[in-house]
């Protein structure tokens, strides 16, 4: 598979290099410029800053990134970062646009369907999503082509599951060109899913982090599941050296803050938005043993 | 075993429908015997109804063996009743049919001139005159009351026209006169078409035949041309559309597409066939070529007229209507779909994926219910874990989900979620729903499904979904 793709990679470079010498170095040209406006197009902030630096200023809004779990009990977790990305690129950029999230029904059996009441607890409005559900990947591949070639979504999300054949390198560099014409993120989601070589300008490796504490005001309730954190492995960037973080989505602010029991305290940045109709957890959710109180005595026998 | 049906050959031997096999045989050594299929008979006597599509919308089955063809209003588009008639039965005959045609005022006064073998096009006015000649039997009547009539002594239908009615009435029942009424027009007989009329519908009969699949679909362009106009003065556009197209050796191949929004402009109506067509392209047969291509809109909806601003904004809107047109003639309806909120507690029914309509894009109805923490992704199915909670009615310590043994580290609940019992009846089971952390930081939402101690089965845990 690796050596596939890497004769693939290498194949490609010889045919810009062919290209370059009968064309007058046109063709490299191009893709010089076309990379450039990318730098205009800008990058989305994710309002971390040691990650945002990282990436020199944010993850990219046009063209492909990828987003992997290496296990399918993952997936919930990179579907969370992927949504919650293309949810901040439409709120930032295009907010009156929806976003489309392709899922091939392989991986909609595997790891669930989108819900829409699971969305809005998660910050997004399930009006601003639509999803699509074609049956296999070369049909997959051709709604995400045709989404990028109208101006109708905010962003693309793509889910596949492992790591099909009839999706190599090809394809995934003529879906990144699509995007960068069209000026749209197109965010591959890929559950259950090796490394793989690929045109993605930039590959996470999402994964479940334990979540913190739920707070209320200043303290935390011991024993309660908070905010949902991913540890976010940066696999492929332009910074050579692999880094990882580690993240907490608030729903409420719909902001990203790094995880950690320092940034907690000051997890409320004066940028983002709080949502609307949210207000604290009801008695229902809260933790499931009470704590106990005083202490417990042992009494005599009555006999 | 008796016989069904006869070719000529036999037909001429003496043999009859009805007679038993083995007397056939006895008759007639050689005798060849395929046996019957009504639901190949059926399938070939509905192909010819779409056939026939081509002189009228109207077309009914009748029986197993007839076909109404209500062809008020259309004779003139083929030069007249004469015309019409004649040009069917060459066709037919072509075809290699033996058809016996009958035209005349009412359906029951064809179909009795066709079962007596008065194969013309009746002038109004002699509707009475030709049926007083022809056989009680020609007025699809039960075969008891045939019987009784016959012993009467009545066999023609001009023997029982001018009886005294009621007597008529009482002795063989209200069925007779019914019919009798039904062929001269006293009374009305409506044809139900097999198929749903369109709405409006556009016509090209070609000289010469076409195969390619560019030529059918710049027809289409055309024939969506000749309906715009019509769509914008009734303020419509069409919803469904039909291209149906009738093959030179008598196959008719329709193609339906559904528009997401009221659509009248006939490139994107061609559009959605092009994806239509591509989709169906191993299946799609021209053999010798389309000779008529009919574009029908079967249902529509309501367009009014927007005027275009400077800056046209609203294009978006345009272009997702296209995108989704074009996805779904693609790849069929309900690929693209839209998660909605309902009111129900629920969860597999509080959340549907509805299949893409403009009106749900709006404020969701169930939005002002309490937001409850809910996973992400839900399974259709709820999967069964082994999970062994450390009291009974507590959450669980471990479980095994997909071969795999998580160990949970924190969880939230139980909230309680009852059966719908209007729906599920009264002996559905409560759920308790544990929103459950494992030491992998992996969030997931178990429930356990009934009570301790309320039946005789243990409870069951299930994985319902799971969390960001």
């Amino acid at each position: 598979m690796a050596n596939a793709a890497l004769a693939k990679a290498n194949l490609h470079a010889l045919r810009q290099v062919v290209a370059a010498i009968e064309e007058g170095r046109q063709h490299t040209g191009k893709l010089e410029e076309a990379s450039q406006r990318d730098e205009a197009a800008g990058r989305l902030a994710l309002g971390v800053e040691a990650f945002d630096a990282r990436l020199e200023g944010g993850l990219p809004v046009t063209g492909l990134c990828e987003l992997r779990a290496a296990l399918t009990m993952d997936a919930g977790a990179a579907t969370g970062f992927a949504l919650a990305l293309s949810s901040l690129v439409q709120e930032r950029l295009r907010p009156e646009r929806p976003i489309l999230w392709i899922s091939e029904r392989e991986a909609g059996r595997e790891a669930g369907l989108a819900h829409a009441a699971g969305l809005v607890s998660f910050g997004i409005s399930p009006s601003s999503l639509i999803t699509a559900h074609p049956r296999r990947i070369e049909e997959a591949l051709w709604v995400a082509e045709s989404a990028l070639q109208t101006e109708a979504f905010s962003a693309v999300v793509l889910e596949v599951r492992g790591n099909p054949a009839k999706f190599g390198l090809t394809e995934s560099r003529r879906l990144h060109l699509k995007a960068r014409e069209a000026r749209l993120p197109l965010l591959l989601l890929r559950q259950a899913g090796e490394e793989e070589a690929s045109s993605a300008q930039l590959r996470f490796l999402i994964e479940a982090a334990p979540a913190g504490l739920r707070r209320i005001d200043r303290y935390s309730a011991p024993g309660t599941i908070g905010h949902p954190a991913f540890r976010i492995t940066v696999e492929k960037s332009r910074n050579p050296a692999p880094f990882a973080f580690t993240m907490e989505w608030n729903a409420d602010d719909r902001q990203f803050c790094l995880a950690g029991p320092d940034s907690l305290s000051g997890a409320v940045h004066a940028s983002g938005t709080a949502h609307p109709h949210r207000s604290p957890a009801a008695s229902a959710d809260g933790p499931d043993r009470t704590d106990q109180m005083g202490r417990v005595l042992a009494f005599s026998r009555a006999s | 075993m008796r016989l069904a049906a006869l070719d000529e050959l036999a037909a001429r031997v003496g043999l009859r429908v009805g007679q038993g096999v083995a007397e056939a045989r006895a008759c007639l050594p050689d005798l060849d015997i395929i046996e019957a299929d009504e639901a190949a008979d059926a399938r070939l006597l509905a192909s010819l109804a779409d056939w026939c599509g081509r002189y009228t919308p109207l077309v009914a089955l009748h029986g197993d063996n007839a076909l109404f063809l209500d062809v008020t209003g259309c004779c003139h588009l083929f030069g007249g009743e004469r015309a019409l008639f004649d040009d069917l039965a060459a066709r037919l005959f072509h075809m290699g049919f033996e058809a016996r045609l009958a035209l005349s005022a009412t359906p029951g006064l064809s179909y009795a001139m066709a079962f007596s073998g008065r194969q013309q096009v009746l002038p109004t006015g002699e509707e009475a005159a030709m049926l007083r000649g022809l056989p009680l039997s020609a007025l699809r009547l039960e075969a008891a009351t045939l019987d009784g009539l016959a012993q009467a002594g009545l066999k023609r239908a001009g023997d029982i026209m001018n009886l005294p009615r009621a007597p008529l009435a009482r002795r063989f029942g209200p069925d007779v006169l019914t019919r009798l009424d039904q062929a001269l027009g006293r009374e009305g007989e409506p044809v139900s078409p097999r198929l749903p009329v369109a709405a409006l519908s556009a016509e090209r009969q070609l000289a010469e035949p076409v195969t390619g699949e560019e030529d059918i679909l710049a027809l289409a362009e055309h024939l969506g041309g000749n309906l715009e106009e019509v769509l914008t003065q009734r303020g419509l556009g069409g919803l469904n559309f039909a291209l149906t197209l009738y093959r030179v050796d008598g196959k008719v191949v329709p193609i339906a597409v559904r528009a997401p929004a009221p659509l009248k402009a006939a490139a994107r109506i061609a559009g959605l066939f092009r994806e239509r067509l591509a989709a169906i392209h191993d299946d799609f047969d021209a053999g010798y070529g389309f000779e008529t291509v009919r574009l029908s809109v079967l249902a529509t909806g309501p367009l009014a007229p927007v005027q275009p601003d400077f800056a046209s904004a609203g294009r978006s809107d345009l272009s997702l209507d296209d995108f989704v047109g074009k996805v779904e003639a693609r790849l069929g309806g309900g690929v693209i779909r839209v998660p909605v909120l309902n009111e129900s507690h629920i969860p597999e029914r509080a959340s549907a994926l509805a299949p893409f309509s403009r009106d749900l894009m709006v404020s969701p109805a169930a939005s002002h219910w309490p937001a409850r923490l809910r996973p992400m992704r839900l399974f259709a199915h709820p999967e069964p874990v082994e999970a062994i909670a450390e009291v009974p009615e507590g959450p669980p310590i471990t479980f095994r989900w997909r071969r795999t043994f998580h160990r949970v580290s924190r969880a939230e609940g139980p909230e309680r979620i009852e059966a719908e019992w209007w729906i599920d009846g009264e002996a559905a089971h409560p759920r308790d729903y544990f929103r459950i952390e494992d030491q992998g930081g992996r969030r997931f939402w178990l429930y356990r499904e009934g009570l301790y101690g309320a039946s005789q089965l243990p409870p069951r845990w299930f994985m319902h979904g799971v969390f960001a």
